[in-house]
C-alpha cells in the first residue's frame, strides 16, 4: 500500500473515531468523550495536512485526484469546525463537522489513484484560488446549516414549551446557535464572492468570456444572489434567528444541487472527469 | 464484639413540622448539642438536623445502642422517650447505610435531587468531626456518602434540571441566551416571585436590572435591592428595547403588553430576542407576543408545566441514582465486614510470628554459636513458612466461606480452630500425637 493510500487510511479511521466518540458524548452525554472526539478531529485533521504537505492530492494545483478533490471538502469542513471549536470554545461545530468529513473521506478512498489530467486551462494559482476560497465558503455554509438546522430545532422546542430531554440539555443556547450563523455569513460570503469573482475573471482569460451561461455558472449567481441578501440583510436590517437559518438551508440545498446534479447529469465544463475514465 | 451503625430519625414524611421543631437537636449550642454521649458502647456518633430531618447516626459495640440514643435525644429535648418513638424510623448496619447514602444524595429529600442536603450533611460531619466525635467507621461512612453523592449528581440527571418557578425561569433564559452576562432584564411590577427570579438571574451573571411599576417609590426601592435603574412605568415601552428579559407581575386586570407594541420595540432593538417570562395571574402579556419571531413568552402556567415535567424526569432518574446507592452499599458492607475481621488477622499474625521466635530460639541454642548469616537465613526461612502456613487461613477469613454466610462465623470458627481465645498469652500446642 503507497504511503498516501496509508495516510488516507489513516485519516478515514480517525474520522471515524472522531464522529464514534462525538455521537456516543453527544448522546451519551458523556464530556470526557466528547472531549475525545474533538482531539480525534484535530488529530485526523493534522493527519490529512501532512499528507496534502507530502503531496498527497497529486500537485495541486497543477492536477487534482478526483479523491483529493473531496478530502480537499472534507479538510476544509474539519477548517471550519476546529475555528469554531476555537473562536466560540463550542464543541458542537467540530462534532458536526467530523461525521460529513468522515464520508467525504470514505467517498474520496475509491478514487485516490484516479488522476484528473486537468486541461492547461484549469491550471495555475488563479484556479487554485477559485477552489479554495469556494471550498471554504461551501464549508462555512455546511456549518452555518448544521447550526441553523439545530437552531430550527430548539426555536420550535422552545416556542411550543415542549420538554428538552436528555442530550437536547446540552445543545449550545440559541443565541450561539445564531451566533454561528452570523459568523459563517460574515466570513464565507466575501469569500464565496472572491471565489466566483476570480472565476469569472480567469474564465475571461482562457476562455475569453467572462460568463459562458455554463449551468455551474447560473446556479452559482443564484447562489451568490441568495448569499448576498442574507449577509445584507443580517448586517444592515438586523436579521437574527429563524429566517437566517432558512436562508442558510437554501443556501446549502442549493450548493449541494451545484455539486452533485450540475456535476454529474448536466453538461458542464466544470465536470472534470467521467467517472467511469480510465485510471 | 461486633460493632454495629444504628441511625434513629424523624423527616417530613414521618413526623409533621411542629414535632419536627419540637426535636430539634440544631439549636442546642455546646455540650447540650451532643446529646449522644460516647459512653456504653456508643463510640461515635453524629447528628444531622435541617427543617425536614432530624437524624442520630451511632456506631459501637451492644444491643442497646439505638436505645440510648433514642433515651438521650429525648432527654436532650425535654420529652419521654415513649413519645419521641412513635415518630421515630430506626435503621440498623444496611439498611442505616442506605439511608445515609440516599439522604446525602438527595433521594430522600421533600424535592428530589435538591442540592442542600449534601451541604447540611458536610456540616454536621464537620462539626462531629471537630468534637471527635466521628471514628474509623463513621469517617468511612460519611466521605463514602459524599462520593456517591457526587457520583449520583454526575452519573444521573436527578438534580439537573429546575423545581422552582423562578429558577425555571432562569434557566430558560439560558437556553435562549446562553452566558447571560452583557443582558439587561427589567421587573415590570414587583410580585415576590418576580423578585426571586431576578435574585436568580443577578446570580446567573446578568448585568443591569431595570424595575418598572406603577408606584415610582416602590420601583425605586427594588431597584435598590437589586443595584438596578427605576423606571418610570409611563416609559415602559421605550425601555423595553434596551431589555433582553422581562419578568411581569403587576396586578393588572388584563394585559398590558400585546403583539402590535412588541413589534415596534423589536424593529428598535434591530430583532434582538426577547423572552419574557409573565408570572402574574390575570397574565400581563397577551398570548400572540408568543407568535412574534425572536420573542419567547412562558406565562405561570407554562412554568409550572416545566417545573412538573423537571420533578417526572428527577424521579424517573431517581431510579438509577438508587442503582448506583445499592452497589455502594454493597461496596461498603464489605469493607465493614473486613473491618470485623481485622482482630483477628492481625491475632494470626501475631501467633505465627510468636511461634517463629520461640523455635528460633529453641533451634539456636540445640546448634550452638553460629555466624549472624546462618542466623538470618534461619529467622528468614521460620518467617516464609509462618507467611505460608497462615496464607490460607487468612484468605479464608477475608474471602472465603459460603454465600450468605455472616463473616462472624467464620471468625468464630478461626479462632477455635487456633486457640486465640483459650488463652491469649499461652505458647501454642508444641506437639501433636496422633494415635492410630
Amino acid at each position: 500500500m503507497a504511503l498516501f493510500e496509508q495516510l488516507a487510511l489513516g485519516v478515514l479511521v480517525v474520522y471515524a473515531l472522531a464522529s464514534l466518540c462525538g455521537f456516543a458524548g453527544l448522546v451519551g452525554r458523556v464530556a470526557w468523550l466528547r472531549r475525545a472526539a474533538c482531539f480525534a478531529a484535530v488529530g485526523g485533521f493534522a493527519l490529512q495536512t501532512f499528507a496534502f504537505m507530502l503531496g498527497s492530492h497529486a500537485a495541486l494545483p497543477g492536477g487534482l485526484s478526483l479523491g483529493a478533490y473531496l478530502q480537499l471538502l472534507a479538510w476544509f469542513l474539519l477548517l471550519c469546525g476546529i475555528l469554531g471549536w476555537w473562536k466560540l470554545r463550542l464543541e458542537e461545530p467540530l462534532l458536526f463537522a467530523a461525521p460529513p468529513a468522515f464520508l467525504l473521506a470514505a467517498i474520496a478512498c475509491p478514487f485516490l489513484h484516479r488522476q484528473l489530467v486537468l486541461p492547461t486551462q484549469l491550471s495555475g494559482y488563479f484556479y487554485a484560488l477559485h477552489i479554495g476560497t469556494l471550498f471554504l465558503s461551501l464549508a462555512m455554509i455546511a456549518l452555518a446549516l448544521g447550526a441553523g438546522l439545530l437552531f430550527l430545532y430548539m426555536h420550535r422546542k422552545i416556542k411550543a414549551k415542549e420538554r428538552l430531554v436528555g442530550f437536547q440539555r446540552d445543545f449550545p443556547a440559541l443565541f450561539m446557535l445564531d451566533k454561528i450563523n452570523a459568523l459563517c455569513v460574515a466570513a464565507g460570503f466575501p469569500l464565496y464572492t472572491i471565489g466566483i469573482g476570480s472565476g469569472f475573471v480567469w474564465s475571461g482569460i482562457v476562455w475569453g468570456a467572462n460568463f459562458s451561461g455554463d449551468p455551474k455558472e447560473i446556479i452559482s449567481l443564484f447562489t451568490w444572489l441568495g448569499f448576498a441578501v442574507l449577509f445584507h440583510q443580517r448586517l444592515l436590517r438586523g436579521w437574527q434567528g429563524r429566517k437566517p437559518a432558512l436562508f442558510a438551508i437554501g443556501l446549502f440545498t442549493l450548493c449541494v444541487f451545484s455539486i452533485v446534479v450540475v456535476n454529474i447529469f448536466l453538461p458542464t465544463h466544470h465536470a472534470f472527469v467521467p467517472l467511469n475514465a480510465p485510471q | 464484639m461486633k460493632r454495629h451503625i444504628h441511625l434513629i430519625g424523624l423527616n417530613h414524611r414521618s413526623a409533621t413540622v411542629d414535632v419536627r421543631e419540637r426535636y430539634a437537636l440544631a439549636g442546642h449550642c455546646g455540650p447540650e448539642r451532643w446529646a449522644i454521649p460516647q459512653d456504653e458502647g456508643i463510640e461515635e456518633s453524629l447528628i444531622l438536623s435541617t427543617c425536614n430531618r432530624v437524624e442520630v447516626l451511632v456506631a459501637g459495640r451492644g444491643d442497646t445502642l439505638a436505645q440510648r440514643a433514642l433515651e438521650n435525644w429525648a432527654a436532650a429535648c425535654g420529652r419521654q422517650t415513649v413519645e419521641l418513638d412513635a415518630y421515630l424510623y430506626k435503621h440498623q448496619d444496611e439498611a442505616a447505610v442506605r439511608h445515609v447514602f440516599t439522604v446525602a444524595s438527595s433521594l430522600d429529600s421533600l424535592v428530589l435531587g435538591e442540592p442542600q442536603i449534601l451541604g447540611q450533611l458536610k456540616e454536621a460531619y464537620r462539626q462531629a468531626a471537630d468534637g471527635k466525635k466521628t471514628g474509623p467507621i463513621l469517617n468511612r461512612l460519611l466521605h463514602k456518602a459524599f462520593f456517591v453523592a457526587k457520583r449520583v449528581r454526575t452519573e444521573t440527571a436527578v438534580a439537573s434540571s429546575a423545581v422552582s418557578i423562578s429558577y425555571a425561569a432562569v434557566e430558560l433564559a439560558k437556553r435562549i441566551f446562553g452566558n447571560m452576562s452583557g443582558y439587561t432584564a427589567m421587573l415590570v411590577g414587583a410580585g415576590e416571585m418576580a423578585e426571586l427570579a431576578a435574585v436568580h438571574l443577578l446570580q446567573a451573571g446578568i448585568q443591569r436590572i431595570l424595575v418598572a411599576n406603577r408606584t415610582y417609590e416602590r420601583a425605586l426601592d427594588l431597584a435598590g435591592q437589586f443595584r438596578g435603574e427605576a423606571v418610570a412605568f409611563g416609559s415602559l415601552f421605550d425601555r423595553l428595547a434596551e431589555t433582553d428579559i422581562v419578568i411581569t407581575s403587576t396586578g393588572a386586570p388584563e394585559a398590558i403588553i400585546h403583539a402590535r407594541d412588541i413589534k415596534e420595540v423589536l424593529k428598535r432593538r434591530k430583532q434582538r430576542p426577547m423572552f419574557f417570562i409573565d408570572i402574574a395571574v390575570p397574565r400581563d402579556v397577551a398570548p400572540d407576543v408568543n407568535s412574534l419571531d425572536n420573542v419567547y413568552l412562558y406565562d405561570i402556567d407554562d412554568l409550572k408545566e416545566v417545573v412538573e415535567e423537571n420533578l417526572a424526569g428527577r424521579r424517573d432518574e431517581a431510579d438509577k441514582a438508587r442503582h448506583i446507592v445499592n452497589g455502594e452499599v454493597d461496596a461498603f458492607m464489605r469493607w465493614l465486614e473486613q473491618l470485623h475481621t481485622q482482630p483477628t488477622i492481625v491475632e494470626l499474625i501475631r501467633r505465627g510470628e510468636r511461634i517463629v521466635e520461640e523455635e528460633l530460639d529453641r533451634t539456636l541454642r540445640r546448634l550452638g554459636p553460629v555466624d549472624d548469616s546462618t542466623r538470618d537465613a534461619l529467622r528468614a526461612m521460620a518467617s516464609a513458612m509462618a507467611r505460608k502456613f497462615n496464607h490460607d487461613p487468612l484468605d479464608f477469613l477475608k474471602n472465603g466461606g459460603m454465600e450468605g454466610e455472616a463473616p462472624l462465623e467464620r471468625i468464630h470458627l478461626m479462632r477455635r480452630m487456633f486457640r486465640l481465645d483459650d488463652n491469649p498469652g499461652a505458647p501454642p500446642p508444641r506437639r501433636c500425637k496422633h494415635r492410630s
